[in-house]
């Protein structure tokens, strides 16, 4: 009986667990047998094993630019984190309010940067906002008197750019789920708060952030990972082929890009990956401590 | 009294023209996309043209509504979109329910463990899963990529529920053992509808995902009729050299609108079923 | 009461499985129905046979050869349809040993010709056909491009080398002949504060600066494989390009595309790909052939030329061998070229259709021909594949965050090496 009891979550989770096995876990165990291979142009069908070299190779690869790139990745991610969860938290607050009629229609606008495709909203920015000649950034700056700027020329002013577009494009998430959160918490702890005399400090943070952080804690640390291994905006904004901007900013995937990927060398790109990959979870280690509940 | 009417009316006041300001902030780029949609192809661009396009025209909806195959790509994203959102929600929902109220051997590692491979960056399973379709003959089939997408969204889902589940008081389960209610029915009536914003959230989460994905669409998919929306419309406009921009806008402005419906449509549903519920702490 | 509980859970779970695989049987026995359809029709169609084809270029371009092509084997009942593929060359490396589901066939520019016979996809076309045959009323410099490590690998179709492209009613006066008259005239009708250019191009992009680069006899790489991104002649090449850069806008294809068709800009360096955008925007173009124009050292500017022409994949070249072999014989042909020329501007790589009076009177056309006396086929070592990064990253750095020329050739050629050391 006992056992049977012991079988119930996992009857539960089989499906889920199965499938992420298959659609997850085996691309990495894929990835990680092709890293000790030599699979590259000229041995596209024929490759064989060559144990460890590609990882001492990527190892050697870890020259000062891929140390930059860690640092780069960090501040990335930090900055953003912080930025996105306040300014979501505050937004999310405003919507909340008594009495303000025209919330949905606010939520629903807002929401709107999150309904396009990544790659469509990027260019947009791109060329719509940064662009040097058309962009509306230049114009007001022309129309106001002064003289135009590449906003993605200098790695500076690129990296800023680069952390607005990602605000654009996460907010909404964010904004929604402290929505949902704020929602969730109880009227009447706040009530019995007010008699006993608590101010609006006060309140926030021993009712309302206790109250919402597990609910947002998960698609905090999930935005945290998309944060960290974001590759898409970096590299349509100042990588594209054919395009570069100048600014030559990198993240851990963008390096990786360029200096394993562009080569078509599988097995060095594979071994690469999987640095990558034990770097994050080192990385999260860290942020492990968020998610420590009871 | 009268006092604290118009402080609230000053509140709400301020609180209105925030709002107002944020949302054209948001919207700036989009409306600026907006006018270019509107614009015919060789007047796209030049000073002075936001908000007000030159040449009103609606030539390049009209084009991608009729000369690309717009509703087939249109059908293709919601057969996908909705079918991993049946599969990803079904799997999540009973796996987070179990995660979030069995206390068995392995669960905080599995959980932890979960959240690493999430980690794992998408791209690069691009040549695994090419081999893994090959091997069981899912490429160019829709089952093959709802699989991916539920499998990849399925880590998310899972996350997501089961931190909205730990805040739904246990006791309420109890007192509907007593009553003799077995496992599943609680979760379906009882825990689910307590869980309703999270469940609606994770699930639109789900269906913007596939909707804007184009990555293995298109790599996955072989022929253009097979395509969604976002991976037909990618492929159209992929290349610098084919880019007009005022039909690229034209199509942006096309595939986001059926899911601003979404969200307009599910706001209601949005509200807490916590507290209707009658549970206080 | 707790077994029952517990059976009650299993069968649920049961039934919850099978409503997530209901979905997925579903769906999955709609595409087998479908797949039984298009098994049908080939089974109609018996003696017909198929040639896929996919490209990632012009779709008007490609309607035109599928037209023509489809026309002249109709007769040989055979039907090839080309489909777009966005990321061509990566999507070849999955599926190019893949016979159920990757192409017969493909259709790109010949610079990743070397990569993809590396990779041993590509049968060569003598395997097909008899090639020297084929080749004698193909232009010399084409079939050299399409040639790797002494095998023909592609049919050249057509090729484009960037032209200078003017608008008779903004530019003053003649047209100058040297680079540094060029400069001069730019220097005076240039504001860019007002965003009023004479002559814009893709100043940080490898292709657009190639011309310079091979004028002043630098290289970005040599037939060795050695990156040549610090040899003295391109770093003159570079510092001499660098002066130009700062007339001409961002360099972005949109930004000076989108100035020229405007009227923002005089001229642009640019190619026959352009040609149907300015049309729409009512310009009346004036054209220019690049070697024209008379650098500092006497040289005339050099472009790289690129070849597009088709390619066999090796499965293929087994299993349709006849088909294959006339679809080349018809696409080398002297009617695809003509209509090429004529409904596209493209320059073709059949000799003969030159001798057509509408293609002789083809401006563009005979403005790309007269290039190609200049032009430089693009490498297409394998190598080349990784240069394209390395070379714009400097161009970029130079042009547009002012670093040091000398410093950032050496940073750059050390990054070329070691992205072709990376390849092995």
């Amino acid at each position: 009986m006992k056992k049977k009891k012991r079988a119930v979550p996992w009857l539960y989770s089989a499906p889920a667990l199965i499938l992420i096995g298959i659609v997850v876990v085996f691309p990495i165990i894929y990835t990680a047998y092709i890293s000790f291979t030599n699979m590259n142009l000229y041995h596209w069908n024929d490759f064989h094993f060559i144990g460890l070299e590609n990882y001492k190779r990527a190892l050697l690869k870890a020259d000062s630019g891929f140390l930059s790139a860690i640092g780069v990745t960090i501040i990335w991610t930090v900055v953003n984190m912080v930025v996105q969860l306040v300014l979501a938290y505050f937004i999310a607050l405003g919507l909340n309010a008594k009495g303000l009629k025209l919330k949905r229609v606010y939520k629903t606008l807002l929401m709107f940067p999150w309904a396009m495709p990544a790659y469509v909203s990027i260019l947009l920015w791109k060329v719509c906002m940064y662009n040097t000649e058309f962009g509306l950034l230049n114009q007001l700056v022309t129309a106001l008197g002064g003289s135009k700027m590449n906003y993605l020329a200098e790695n500076v002013p690129a990296f800023f750019a680069c952390t607005i577009l990602n605000l654009w494009m996460a907010l909404p998430f964010m904004i929604m789920m402290i929505d949902g959160a704020l929602q969730s918490v109880d009227g009447s702890y706040y009530e019995s708060a007010t008699l006993d005399g608590a101010g609006v400090w006060q309140k926030t943070w021993y009712i309302t952030l206790p109250c919402i952080r597990p609910i947002i804690a998960p698609s905090a640390i999930m935005t945290t990972f998309t944060t960290f291994k974001q590759f898409d905006i970096v590299y349509l904004l100042t990588k594209q082929k054919g395009s570069l901007s100048g600014a030559s900013i990198q993240t851990i995937i963008t390096y990786a890009h360029q200096n394993a990927f562009v080569s078509n060398n599988y097995g060095l790109s594979s071994a690469v990956s999987i640095l990558i990959f034990v770097i994050i979870i080192v990385f999260s280690v860290f942020t492990n401590r968020g998610l420590k509940e009871e | 009294m009268t006092r604290r009417k118009t402080k609230n009316l000053l509140r709400l006041t301020f609180l209105n023209i925030f709002f107002i300001a944020i949302c054209f902030l948001a919207l700036v780029p989009i409306l600026y996309a907006f006018t270019l949609s509107l614009s015919d192809g060789s007047s796209a661009f030049g000073s002075g043209l936001f908000l007000n396009p030159k040449h009103v025209t609606l030539e390049n909806y009209r084009r991608i509504l009729t000369e690309e195959p717009f509703l087939l790509w249109l059908k293709n994203s919601v057969i996908l979109s909705v079918g991993t959102m049946v599969v990803a929600m079904g799997f999540a929902t009973t796996a987070s329910y179990a995660f979030s109220r069995f206390r068995f051997k392995g669960r905080m590692k599995i959980l932890f463990l979960l959240i690493l491979l999430n980690a794992f960056p998408q791209i690069l399973s691009m040549f695994a899963i090419f081999r893994l379709f090959k091997t069981f003959g899912l490429l160019d089939s829709r089952l093959g990529l709802i699989l991916v997408y539920a499998g990849s969204m399925c880590i998310f889902s899972i996350w997501n529920l089961k931190g909205y589940f730990d805040t739904i008081p246990v006791e309420i389960e109890e007192a509907s053992k007593i009553d003799g209610a077995t496992d599943l029915q609680m979760l379906v009536k009882i825990v689910l509808p307590l869980a309703r914003p999270a469940i609606i959230v994770t699930a639109v989460m789900v269906l913007i995902y596939v909707w804007n994905e184009y990555l293995f669409a298109t790599t996955f998919m072989l022929s253009a009729d097979k395509y969604t929306l976002a991976g037909g419309l990618y492929q159209l406009q992929a290349n610098d050299y084919s880019r007009s921009w005022s039909l690229f806008t034209a199509a942006a402005v096309l595939v986001s609108v059926p899911i601003l419906i979404v969200f307009f449509c599910i706001q209601k549903y949005m509200v807490s079923g916590l507290t209707a519920g009658g549970v206080k702490g | 009461m707790k077994r029952i509980l517990s059976s009650l859970l299993c069968g649920c779970m049961i039934m919850g499985l099978m409503a997530g695989c209901g979905q997925t049987t579903a769906s999955s026995t709609a595409d087998n129905t479908e797949a039984k359809e298009s098994g049908n029709d080939t089974v109609k169609n018996e003696d017909t046979t198929e040639i896929k084809i996919w490209h990632d270029g012009d779709e008007a371009i490609m309607g035109t050869i599928e037209s023509d092509l489809n026309e002249t084997l109709k007769a040989d009942n055979i039907t090839v349809s080309f489909e777009k593929k966005s990321g061509l060359t990566d999507q070849l490396q999955l599926y190019g040993n893949d016979a159920a589901n990757g192409p017969d066939m493909y259709f790109y520019a010949h610079d990743s010709l070397g990569m993809l016979a590396e990779m041993g996809i590509l049968a060569p076309i003598s395997d097909v056909t008899d090639v020297d045959a084929l080749d004698t009323d193909l232009n010399d410099m084409t079939v050299e491009a399409t040639t790797y490590k002494e095998t023909q690998y592609m049919i050249p179709v057509y090729f484009e080398t960037l032209l200078f492209l003017y608008n008779k009613d903004l530019w003053e006066g003649e047209v100058p002949t040297t680079t540094d008259e060029l400069y001069d005239y730019m220097t005076a009708h240039t504001d860019t504060d007002a965003g009023t250019y004479a002559v814009v191009n893709q100043h940080s992009t490898a292709y657009n600066v190639a011309p310079v680069i091979n004028g002043f006899g630098g290289y970005i790489i040599d037939k060795d494989g050695n990156p040549g991104l610090n040899a003295v002649e391109t770093k003159e090449a570079i510092s001499y390009n660098q002066k130009f850069a700062e007339l001409q806008a961002d360099g972005d294809y949109n930004t000076v595309s989108t100035l020229f068709n405007e009227g923002n800009a005089a001229a642009i360096v640019g190619g026959p790909w352009l040609v149907s955008s300015i049309n729409d925007a009512g310009i009346n173009l004036g054209i220019k052939s690049l070697s024209e124009f008379t650098l500092p050292n006497g040289e005339a500017l050099a472009p790289y030329s690129g070849v597009q022409g088709v390619g066999v994949m090796k499965y293929a070249a087994e299993s349709k061998k006849d088909a294959v072999e006339k679809v080349l014989k018809a696409i080398a042909g002297e009617e695809v070229g003509v209509d090429l020329a004529v409904n596209n501007n493209c320059a073709p790589a059949n000799e003969k259709a030159y001798e057509n009076t509408e293609v002789t009177s083809n401006e563009m056309v005979q403005a790309i021909r007269k290039t190609a006396d200049t032009a430089e086929p693009m490498p297409n070592i394998p190598q080349m594949s990784v240069m394209w990064g390395p070379t714009e990253e400097f161009l970029a750095a130079v042009n547009k965050s002012d670093a040091d020329i000398d410093s950032a050739a050496e940073e750059y050629e050390q990054a070329a090496e070691t992205a072709i050391s990376d390849m092995q």
